[in-house]
């Protein structure tokens, strides 16, 4: 397997304190550096985190994923030898080997930021309701066409040095995933998207971001030019 | 009726100014300004009712109550938004300073040393954990 000492994991943590130590041992056995934003839980995933092997950066209160992603990336883009740099969730959705498909190609085409979505191959293992949400989400945002984009919303992504270096993500909560599009539009990172594969286990779908947060999200989308600078 | 097209020139101007211009010190100034007049026209409309009550006629709404509510209403909708956008920008401000100290405390895996180099050696602490 390729060595992957250039490539940090960056894996925003609130309340994963049942599964956060499998997920981090779990990717481990593949990828040595990663590093875990405790968002501030409050049923001891530092805890979990300490004994694992990955970093711990611990913000002192919560703040959001949002927030979370954007330390865990200045945390690793400061370490020497970072190349490469992974968004990962927390509660074991994510597939290593789709990580690991995902960096190949980052590291042979000429792109820039690599996207997980959901919807290039069978969608049917996706609940429903989810998928009429987000085909819609893409359905009106024209953004989203243009780069030809069709799950935003994928908490898994890879990209390399010159996007962790330029990304600055100020809306804390869940808008962050509309908001790295925008910036994907604005500074001209040269995208793709991977099909992956998300594990909807009983635990994550209970963690997951309900659907009524797509409210909220679209609130702070359409307001976050108050907050530009 | 010009009301109509007042209130609403109102509300699409003041919210296109907001969110161009927040944060600045022009936009600051404004909503002192804005405050000062309003401030003055509440006064004006204590003292004389009745000037509210033909500027009411004029604009085509019916008594001067009803124009004090009108703009009492748009008033509220912006000091709604000034004060999201403001708390908007506190939080923002607070996770940079949360991220600062986070950054500070990092704490790196006690078996620090063999990380980076071999991904082969990171397999034995993570299972004496």
């Amino acid at each position: 397997m390729a060595d992957q000492s250039d490539v940090w994991l960056v894996v925003p943590v609130y309340n994963e304190a049942q599964v956060i130590a499998d997920v981090v041992r779990n990717a481990l056995e593949t990828f040595p550096n990663i590093v875990c934003v405790d968002d501030g839980s409050r049923d001891g995933s530092a805890d979990a985190i300490r004994g694992s092997g990955a970093h711990l950066v611990q913000h002192p209160v919560n703040l959001g994923q949002g927030a979370a992603i954007q330390t865990g990336v200045e945390y690793a883009r400061s370490q020497p030898g970072a190349e490469y740099f992974v968004t990962f969730d927390a509660d074991g959705q994510h597939q290593v080997a789709d990580v690991v498909r995902m960096l190949e190609r980052l590291r042979a085409e000429p792109v820039d930021i690599i996207v997980g979505t959901r919807f290039k191959g069978d969608a049917s293992h996706i609940p429903l309701i989810k998928r009429v949400v987000l085909k819609t989400v893409v359905a009106i945002s024209p953004r989203l066409r243009k780069l030809k984009l069709s799950d935003a919303h994928n908490g898994l992504r890879v990209f390399n040095k010159k996007v962790a270096d330029e990304l600055r993500i100020t809306l804390n909560g869940m808008g962050h995933a509309s908001q790295i599009v925008d910036m994907i539009s604005q500074r001209g990172w040269r995208v793709t998207e991977e099909q992956v594969e998300i594990l909807y286990t009983e635990y994550s779908m209970s963690k997951g971001q309900s659907l009524i947060n797509g409210v909220n999200i679209l609130f702070d989308t359409a307001l976050k030019t108050g907050s530009k600078r | 009726m010009l009301i109509q097209f007042l209130l609403i020139g109102a509300v699409v101007v003041l919210l296109v100014f907001f969110l161009r211009h927040h944060g600045t010190t022009k936009t600051a100034a404004g909503v002192k300004i804005g405050f000062a007049l309003f401030l003055v026209l509440a006064a004006v409309a204590v003292l004389r009712p009745t000037d509210v009550s033909k500027l009411a006629e004029f604009v085509g709404v019916g008594r001067g109550t009803d124009l004090v509510l009108y703009g009492l209403v748009v008033a509220f909708g912006f000091a709604t938004i000034n004060t999201y956008l403001r708390f908007k920008e506190l939080e923002l401000r607070y996770a940079r300073l949360a991220r600062a100290i986070a950054l500070r405390n990092a704490e790196a895996p006690k078996h620090d040393a063999d990380l980076g180099l071999d991904a082969a050696d990171v397999e034995d602490p993570a299972h004496s954990a």
